[in-house]
């Protein structure tokens, strides 16, 4: 009974705040554009059922482009940057440079190079996820302790090749598991916006500005949003459970114990 | 010539830089250390015990003078000469088991054969049973065995200890004191030991060198001729103690 109470503690407010929406929005503000109310928008979910499928699709295969993409260059730039101290010196200030750069201030330039299609969506997000994932990688490999690089010396590790393959890529991957996820996280929150500019027919933030703005649905936009979140916890949620209790084991002596 | 020598170092000087200019941290130090003995260096902190060990262990390169290992000149790291941190340095990633076969890994002993040689060392330390556990599951005590038993697998020429005991407790200490001496005595490795204690130079070594503290030289080598197993406090060890120690102070 006791284990129910602690586990469902989140249950209660949940409620209360959904509760306290259906009546703000039916009783107080009485305008469906201003404040859906909640009951409108889950019956948005089931008007919405078969479209909603294709959107979370169309927006998931963007989002994994640009993520598929930031990753796959991020990583192998990281350990460059992270073991060699030259190419850190070399890179840091055009790194430091673009970084601030807001993603969507590179939407121009993604229609121009790129064009009207899935792959500009992916550029915009690659450009959101890229900055974190490098970052708090390269950080992983900075930081490798020299007590466990003289030790993989005198174990044997010559040269850099052996010494990243046995004690710094080993070492710095929870650092590159949590630049995913920051980097998914941000990336995620492009897809919106890199779909306004109209790359597609489906998509979350395709239906959102293209469609839906135009009617003032705005119980249909809720739905939406809410989804937009729900994806995204999901995605958060699997990535961390494969991590934390998949890959990273070992790391509870010093981080959770 | 009878005895073939293990290690000898020739006239090894290293310098540091620091902010102020250059620091010698080893000046002219000689030492000869013959096969399957076990020889301790003390002398105060600063001065520059580590760095003599790192240099043997190729860690980093004298500026002048030689190292010969079995007649060849070290000149960077190797698996043949194995060394024990004082810092726990065990990649907290693997477990127990995988700790000890990463340098049969590094070298291409196929996996089934590590297994059974890590185990054969894991047993000499004494950690059976505890193969599958992760190193923040271990105390200070265990951790150090794996590190033992980690450095033995790949059958060094030479073991270098880097004061290996300094960050147990007294009791674990002497437990851990007496099992090297066992694994010494089973394995009949050379061993070169550094420590700040003049008791564990005593309890172990065959051989006590004394440094002194800047520059960092040599100053003294005494043998040990008390047999095994020694009493801690024994009377004749009481008087080596007091002779060394004597030393030491004249020296600091």
């Amino acid at each position: 009974m006791k284990a129910i109470r602690e586990k469902g503690i989140w249950l209660a407010p949940l409620i209360l705040a959904i509760v306290l929406w259906e009546l703000v929005a039916v009783q107080v503000v009485k305008d469906p554009v201003l404040l859906p109310p909640f009951s409108r928008v889950i019956f948005s979910f089931y008007l919405l059922r078969e479209v909603i499928i294709l959107d979370i699709l169309a927006s998931l295969v963007h989002f994994s482009m640009g993520l598929a993409l930031a990753f796959s260059v991020a990583f192998p730039l990281a350990i460059c940057i992270g073991w060699f101290q030259n190419v850190f010196k070399v890179l840091d200030p055009i790194i430091e440079i673009l970084r601030p750069i807001p993603p969507l201030a590179w939407i121009p330039f993604a229609i121009i190079w790129i064009g009207l299609n899935p792959f500009a969506a992916g550029f915009i997000i690659f450009i959101g996820a890229f900055f974190p994932i490098l970052i708090t990688s390269y950080t992983g490999f900075k930081d490798v302790p020299k007590i466990l690089i003289d030790a993989g010396k005198v174990l044997g590790c010559t040269g850099d090749k052996k010494l990243i393959r046995y004690v710094a890529l080993p070492y710095a991957l929870p650092s590159v598991a949590v630049g995913t996820r920051v980097g998914m996280g941000v990336g995620w929150m492009c897809v919106v916006a890199a779909e306004i500019f109209g790359v597609g027919m489906y998509g979350l933030g395709f239906r959102i500005f293209n469609e839906f703005i135009y009617w003032k649905e705005m119980d249909f936009i809720v739905a939406y949003m809410l989804i937009l979140g729900l994806v995204a916890l999901v995605l958060d949620r699997f990535l961390r459970h494969f991590v934390e209790n998949k890959l990273f084991k070992w790391k509870k002596g010093i981080v959770r114990q | 010539m009878k005895h073939k020598l293990k290690l000898k170092l020739r006239n090894v000087t290293k310098m540091f830089k620091t902010e102020v200019g250059e620091t010698c941290a080893l000046e002219g130090v000689n030492l000869e250390v013959k096969p399957n003995e076990f020889l301790c260096i003390i002398g105060p902190s600063g001065c520059g015990k580590t760095t003599l060990l790192r240099l043997v262990a190729g860690l980093d390169h004298p500026n002048s003078g030689e190292i010969i290992l079995d007649g060849k000149e070290v000149e960077g790291p190797s698996p043949d000469r194995g060394m024990v941190f004082q810092e726990f340095s065990l990649f907290p990633w693997r477990k127990v088991i995988k700790n000890v076969t990463i340098g049969l890994e590094i070298r291409g002993v196929e996996k089934k054969e590590r297994y059974r040689i890590a185990q054969k060392y894991i047993e000499l330390v004494g950690l059976n049973g505890f193969e599958n556990s992760y190193p923040y599951e271990l105390s200070g005590g265990m951790k150090q065995r794996v590190a033992i038993a980690r450095t033995l697998a790949t059958e060094p020429a030479i073991l270098l200890m880097d004061e290996p005991f300094g960050s147990v407790d007294a009791q674990t200490r002497n437990v851990l004191q007496e099992e090297l001496l066992e694994i010494w005595t089973r394995t009949k490795k050379t061993i070169l030991f550094v420590t700040h204690s003049v008791d564990e130079a005593i309890f172990l070594a065959d051989k006590v060198a004394v440094m002194s503290v800047r520059p960092g030289r040599i100053t003294e080598c005494k043998n040990i001729d008390i047999p095994r197993p020694r009493k801690r406090t024994s009377i004749e060890v009481n008087k080596v103690r007091e002779e060394l120690l004597m030393l030491l102070k004249s020296r600091a």
